[in-house]
């Protein structure tokens, strides 16, 4: 008898099991991505007063084409944006000046030569530029491209190829260049 | 009643009587225990009759039995004990007799592996298993499953570095292997293949390993195998005991502690508690350390209940928690680093040795509590009835900027609630059956404050299953069984796409109606629900051929639902630089599978071979799709699809003691496993591997040496997943392939044994080992280890390990 009322139990506890409302989940919240970058943009300013702002955007992915003047100083400006929400816009790049201890871009060049020196305005750690703004001079014409690396926590901040740098990539786009007389 | 003994006397006849006044002979007495064959445990209830006579007399709870006032004389006398096997032994009984009796359970017991909670037999007779005692596994070291299974033919593991194991049977993984913990499934993350099963192996006392999805009572849907962890069944009388260890071990600089203790009483009551916890920093290679492998686990459990032979109940609580860190170097951006770090001898990062685990790591948690409650009826129908909740917390964090290190990249709570009820030990002439029903509960939390897309979404299963299982038996030579399942799954998912992913992937139309009305930005919120039934069965035959050879054949059909993973996977997966996509429109896979095994066991030598043959339609699978240019570079899409998959292959044991105290043991396996649809091999089948023991064991002596070779051949057989992308070299472009498909040479690996009983005190025994792994210090990679890409294996490591039982 004392079995037969656990028993009873049991199958209550069974039942009530079966039929638990199979309620549904409530509405998750979106997550906006953090850290997130949906737009590279770069402002070329030659020393004659000319200027162009390319903008490399991940939905759209066509990017305009750098335009340099041989044995000129340009200035580029480069800034990271998360526009994923286009509500809320986010400048990135202030991320990056926070830690500029662990961060560093780089330019990388195919079929061109450009040489890349650190701005006067440009962010830095001790002697090191980070090259958030950065002065290029091309020494002949050609085209090519160039490919742009945010480096974050690179093991060796002076290396000349994206190899020796170390770390790993929070960004890495292609641009083409093209550099005129 | 000194002795305790239960006297039956209730048809004591005149017989007793008449033969008691008759002769003043007849004063002889009978005494002894009974005991089980396999664990000297006290039967109970075994009753013993001489043949003839009405003399009789059952065992009491310390297993004790008395026979008095027989006369002298030959006797046939039966023993028997409902879950054992019958037992006849002639007597020439000229004096008092003191005795003890063994007796073996049924091997035509239909019992599940938990009788009582805690008896151990077979689950299923025509298919074979490996049992091991976890005694045994410690004394291979501390990575306890990873090197136990390394001696199971057919079981492997798939690693992703050495704290973070997976087993991997008949060449599958993950949702394909069941792992049963005190008679429930366990429910983690598990579909991950770097996420390690949260169990605390230590806690338990033996794991029975079997091939195939022959388990029905747990689930029909586990096509390789499941591997089933148990106690031992409890010892009716007033007892306290424990065991405890220390191991400590150079590679790593750690080590593990364990204790356990128990207290039984003899009106069946236990209580028992549990602790491990593991201590290590970073791990070392040959010639470089691993940095940010280090790890901690600290687990506990408590258990307490009552168990009498006919029924009992009980109540258990435990709880597990592991911190690994993961190699540092294998954190990369994209593509390019990947592409370094395959043509790089070493990580990119090899820092000096810590204790101190940074991102990349991860935290999990599992917590269990469990409420059994068993009762055998007159007719020896036994009702089997639980409910377990399982708490498990995964957290994942990667290296982050802006100050974001410290919050998950993944932070899932996995709640699940398990009801089960069961009746066996139906019988019928020869016949006996057992049928039951599983019902499972599951709530997926991902919580939106990481800040990344959610790997996984929140959803809630429901899961409902029925099981029959029934035996014919005429006699012990020849066993026909047979088992159904039916289980019926259902999602109910809410999840956020990108509009852009879901109108690509054509969901827009195939999946119209899952979509919500809400969005954000440019996500859609879909509401995706699914319904599965799905059917899977066994039969198979077990035949002795003779006294010491058995044949076994076994089909298996199962099928399973797809995982969460493969359904609803969205998201990047920084080791091994890859964009993976879930996919809605995917399929339950359908396994069919034959297994045989023929053995031979004699004396001074046994031998057993296992082939296998599969076929699954639907097998779903994980592949490249193409490139995804993001941010941060081009990434390889990888996409689950299904596709029909055939798999085949061989394990086999032999042993053989050479000289009286030598014993050589051997074992090998291989797996060949193809894509039919895509005439390609699937990715990630162990190789070709082997061990070979030789064990010597004096007698007298109280010490054991053993050396142990494991050989891996190189796997020859892996899908072409390579891609190109464009580098920068020199100033040129230049087209580079990342080859992660070509898998690693063989390797070998020496370990050796040494093993000494030291016993101090009557109450306490000790054991002391000195283990050496990989003594030649031989640099490897394992194509079964995920971070081969990034580092090799493990060095030489020396432990020292020290077991008190008490």
């Amino acid at each position: 008898m004392k079995f037969y009322t656990k028993f009873k139990k049991a199958k209550i506890l069974f039942l009530a099991f079966l039929f638990i409302v199979s309620c549904s989940k409530d509405d998750p919240d979106a997550v906006n991505e953090q850290e997130f970058i949906s737009n590279v943009l770069m402002t070329i300013e030659s020393a004659e007063g000319t200027s162009q702002t390319v903008d490399w955007d991940l939905s759209e992915m066509n990017s305009q084409t750098i335009s340099l003047k041989v044995n000129t100083d340009h200035n580029v400006g480069l800034r990271f944006i998360n526009s994923s929400d286009p509500t809320d816009v986010e400048e990135v790049t202030l991320e990056i000046i926070d830690e500029a201890d662990e961060h560093q871009v780089f330019f990388e060049f195919a079929d061109v030569s450009v040489n890349v020196t650190s701005a006067s305005n440009d962010t830095k750690v001790g002697s090191r530029g980070v090259l958030l703004n950065s002065v290029w001079n091309a020494s002949s014409t050609g085209t090519g491209l160039v490919r742009v690396y945010l480096i974050h926590q690179p093991t060796n901040f002076n290396a000349t190829t994206r190899e020796g740098f170390g770390g790993y990539n929070d960004v890495s786009i292609d641009i083409p260049v093209s550099i005129v007389e | 009643m000194k002795h305790k003994s239960i006297h039956l006397y209730v048809i004591l006849n005149c017989l007793l009587i008449w033969n008691l006044t008759y002769s003043q002979e007849c004063n002889l007495f009978l005494k002894g225990k009974v005991t089980d064959f396999h664990d000297d445990s006290f039967l109970i209830g075994a009753l013993i009759q001489i043949e003839g006579t009405n003399f009789f007399s059952q065992t009491n709870l310390n297993g004790e039995f008395e026979i008095e006032g027989i006369c002298p004389g030959r006797y046939i006398l039966n023993i028997s004990h409902p879950n054992c096997k019958s037992k006849t032994k002639n007597i020439n009984l000229k004096e008092n007799k003191i005795f003890d009796l063994k007796l073996e359970h049924h091997i035509n017991e239909l019992e599940e592996i938990i009788v009582s909670d805690s008896r151990l037999s077979r689950t299923r007779k025509s298919v074979q298993e490996v049992l091991v005692d976890i005694s045994e596994i410690n004394s291979y070291g501390s990575n306890t499953l990873v090197d136990a299974l390394n001696y199971i033919p057919g079981a492997s593991i798939l690693k992703t570095g050495n704290s973070i194991g997976k087993p991997v049977i008949h060449g599958m993984y993950g949702s394909r292997v069941g792992i049963v913990t005190d008679g429930f499934r366990q429910y983690d993350q598990q579909w991950g293949p770097d996420h390690a099963p949260n169990v605390d192996f230590d806690s338990f006392e033996t794991i029975q390993l079997i091939k195939g999805a022959a388990a029905l009572k747990y689930g029909g849907d586990t096509s390789a195998g499941s591997i089933i962890l148990s106690s031992k069944r409890k010892v009716l009388r007033d007892t306290l005991f424990g065991t405890s260890f220390i191991n400590l071990e150079s590679n790593g600089w750690g080590g593990k502690f364990g204790s356990r203790i128990e207290k039984n009483y003899s009106n069946g009551f236990y209580i028992n508690g549990n602790f491990t916890g593991k201590r290590y920093g970073d791990f070392n290679t040959p010639n470089y350390i691993l940095s940010n492998t280090g790890f901690k686990e600290v687990d506990f459990s408590i258990k307490l209940g009552k168990d009498l032979v006919s029924k009992g109940w009980n109540l258990k609580y435990s709880n597990y928690n592991l911190e690994p860190g993961i190699l540092k170097a294998s954190h990369i951006g994209n593509v390019q680093d990947l592409f370094f770090a395959l043509n790089s001898s070493e990580p990119s990062i090899i820092d000096d040795f810590t204790y101190n685990v940074g991102a990349p790591n991860q935290r999990a948690s599992h917590q269990r509590l469990t409420f059994k409650y068993f009762r055998s009826f007159k007719n020896d129908v036994k009702l089997d009835f639980g409910y377990s909740y399982q708490n498990n917390k995964r957290k994942e964090f990667d290296i982050r900027r802006g100050g974001r290190t410290n919050i998950p990249v993944v932070d899932l709570l996995l709640k699940t609630h398990n009801l089960m009820l069961g009746f066996s030990n139906i019988k019928m002439e020869n016949w006996d059956f057992e049928f039951g029903y599983n019902g499972l509960i599951q709530d997926n939390f991902s919580t939106p404050d990481t800040g990344v897309k959610r790997l996984i979404p929140d959803y809630i299963k429901f899961e409902n299953g029925i099981y029959i299982l029934g035996s014919y038996q005429e006699s012990n030579s020849f066993l026909w069984e047979w088992g159904l399942r039916l289980d019926h799954v259902f999602y109910d998912a809410k999840k956020y796409y990108y509009k852009s992913v879901w109108e690509e992937r054509n969901y827009d139309v195939l999946f119209n109606q899952f979509e919500t009305g809400t969005d954000f930005a440019n996500q859609i919120l879909v509401n995706p629900k699914f319904n599965y039934l799905n059917v899977s069965a066994q039969t198979g035959i077990s035949k002795k051929i003779s006294d010491n050879s058995e044949f076994n054949i076994s089909y298996i059909l199962s099928q399973r639902a797809p995982n969460p993973s493969e359904l609803f996977s969205d998201g990047l997966h920084h080791a091994m630089a890859a964009i993976e996509y879930g996919n809605l429109s995917i399929n339950p896979e359908t396994s069919h599978k034959f297994l045989l095994s023929l053995s031979k066991t004699k004396p001074n030598y046994n031998w057993s071979l296992e082939p296998f043959i599969s076929k699954t339609f639907n097998y779903i699978f994980i592949e490249p799709t193409g490139l995804k240019q993001t941010i941060r570079g081009a990434f390889p899409v990888w996409t689950y699809k299904s596709t029909d998959a055939f798999l085949t292959g061989i394990d086999l044991n032999y042993s053989q003691s050479i000289i009286e105290n030598l014993r050589f043991d051997i074992g090998a396996s291989y797996v060949y496993a193809q894509d039919i649809l895509n005439s390609e091999p699937l990715i990630l089948i162990p190789p070709l591997n082997s061990f070979q023991k030789l064990k010597f064991s004096p007698k007298k002596s109280k010490w054991t040496f053993e050396i142990s070779n494991h050989i891996s051949a190189k796997q020859n057989r892996f899908p072409d997943s390579n891609f190109i992308f464009d580098y920068i070299e020199d100033g040129t472009i230049v087209s580079k392939t990342v080859d992660i498909s070509e898998s690693p040479s063989g390797f070998h690996r020496l370990d050796a044994i040494f093993s000494l009983q030291i016993r101090n005190q009557k109450n306490l025994t000790t054991n002391l080992r000195l283990i050496a792994q990989n003594i030649l210090n031989s640099e490897y990679r394992d194509y079964l280890n995920r971070m081969r890409y990034y580092s090799s294996e493990l060095g030489r490591n020396l432990q020292i390990q020290l077991n008190f039982n008490y």
